[in-house]
């Protein structure tokens, strides 16, 4: 029985979901839940997603959650087919590749998230962006992508020399604020430049972009 | 050539490095990073720790930061050492990773936002948002109320075991707790999970400060 995602195909974590599948050669089907009518907060969603939130997988009756722990879980599953490595496993690359992960979390997408929240999930709501705020995710990421440029100029992607599941977690919030909302912070970063494109124009994440 | 810590003493994310060191039995040397003279942000700690934020190790050579990435390669490392704290069976692993992403996206984006309005950036020379601070609080009391379903079916976050994924808890946890910010009582089976993870050895050894 083929993997079911469990979401909605515009939203970003469905669609990461979704391009580490096409990275494993692995097949899925995506089940529809109405997110806009607020499908996923009813309790018959809850019941395999306790926070109400999008996606999750059904793999032959094994329900999981949080979108970083099922792409962990493809990329060991089906380690030995599609992209390898995306999940090192010699113990030092597994650690850089681990703070790479990290970093991803803590340095990137919290400002991404909330720059998105403002611009995107308020006015969804009817509210108008917290201009302070705003500015201070921008700023604040514009901080932590100068550190991206200094460590983007000594390896080729975040872990290392090969990609990993580290670079992958940047393209669905990434391609919102640098691509959707068009904020410019990779001109003057040739080094994250180099990086974005190359990650972007991977064509299991194109292939998402056309319809997840 | 013994583990070498920097960090700060009484630092969320050291401490939460140091509470794995503890639990795996793993003999350190903590060097102080004098946070409050600005060290580091000074170029001989950004050779090392490019965002300039505390902790990283050096492991004979080996230098890794962010604390949760410190704590795994800890974990792997020492398997056989300690408490065990990263399973080794695959379905484990995944529930593991699901309740280790929790943490990171359910949990600390509230509690280090509340700690930040409520407590350091009075430190810094700022005031608390008010508003926001709010904000944080009730999300975050929505978050553990289905922490507190999840806990009533098993006795840890990833299962019946503990694993990394719990004490990641911790350092944030604490410092709420401090300054009378109190999530945990009112929801039974989050209170006796965190008594339970908050009473081990190996916190109360660093939970004063290395």
């Amino acid at each position: 029985m083929a993997l079911k995602i469990h979401g909605h195909a515009n939203a970003p974590l469905v669609r990461l979901v979704a391009e580490v599948c096409r990275e494993k050669e692995v097949p899925y089907e995506l089940v529809n839940v109405e997110v806009y009518k607020g499908e996923h907060k009813t309790p018959a969603f809850k019941e395999f997603q306790p926070f109400g939130q999008v996606p999750y997988i059904n793999d032959d009756g094994f329900i999981l959650y949080e979108s970083r722990a099922i792409c962990r879980y493809i990329a060991k599953k089906y380690a030995s087919q599609g992209t390898p490595d995306l999940v090192p496993r010699e113990p030092k690359a597994e650690a850089i590749f681990e703070q790479a992960v990290s970093i991803e979390t803590s340095n990137f997408y919290p400002f991404a998230l909330g720059i998105t929240a403002e611009k995107i999930i308020k006015k969804h709501r009817g509210l108008e962006p917290n201009e302070a705020r705003l500015s201070d995710l921008v700023s604040n990421l514009k901080a932590k992508l100068d550190v991206y440029e200094v460590i983007l100029g000594k390896q080729a992607y975040l872990a290392g020399d090969n990609i990993t599941l580290a670079d992958l977690f940047h393209l669905p919030y990434g391609t919102i604020v640098f691509e959707e909302l068009g904020y410019d912070m990779l001109e003057d970063r040739p080094n994250v430049a180099r990086w974005w494109k190359d990650i972007t124009a991977r064509p299991s994440w194109l292939a998402v972009k056309a319809k997840a | 050539m013994v583990l070498k810590l920097y960090g700060f003493a009484t630092s969320t994310c050291t401490l939460r490095v140091a509470v794995v060191l503890k639990e795996k039995n793993v003999q350190f040397e903590f060097i102080p990073v004098d946070l409050t003279k600005g060290a580091h942000k000074a170029p001989e700690f950004t050779a090392y720790q490019p965002f300039g934020q505390v902790p990283y190790i050096d492991d004979n050579g080996l230098i890794l930061y962010e604390s949760r990435a410190i704590c795994r390669y800890i974990a792997a490392k020492y398997a056989s050492h300690g408490t065990p704290l990263l399973p080794t069976d695959p379905t484990a692993i995944a529930l593991f990773e699901q309740a280790a992403s929790t943490e990171t996206s359910n949990y600390d984006p509230f509690v280090s936002g509340l700690a930040w309005e409520l407590k350091f950036a009075m430190w810094f020379g700022g005031k608390t948002d008010e508003a926001r601070a709010k904000s944080l609080q009730s999300q975050l009391s929505a978050k553990l109320d289905i922490y507190d379903l999840i806990l009533g079916k098993q006795k840890y976050l990833a299962g019946n075991d503990i694993t990394l994924a719990d004490l990641f808890h911790l350092p944030y946890g604490a410092v709420l707790l401090d300054i009378g910010l109190d999530e945990f009582s009112s929801r039974p089976n989050v209170a006796r999970w965190w008594k339970d993870i908050s009473s081990r050895a190996s916190w109360e050894a660093v939970k004063g400060g290395i």
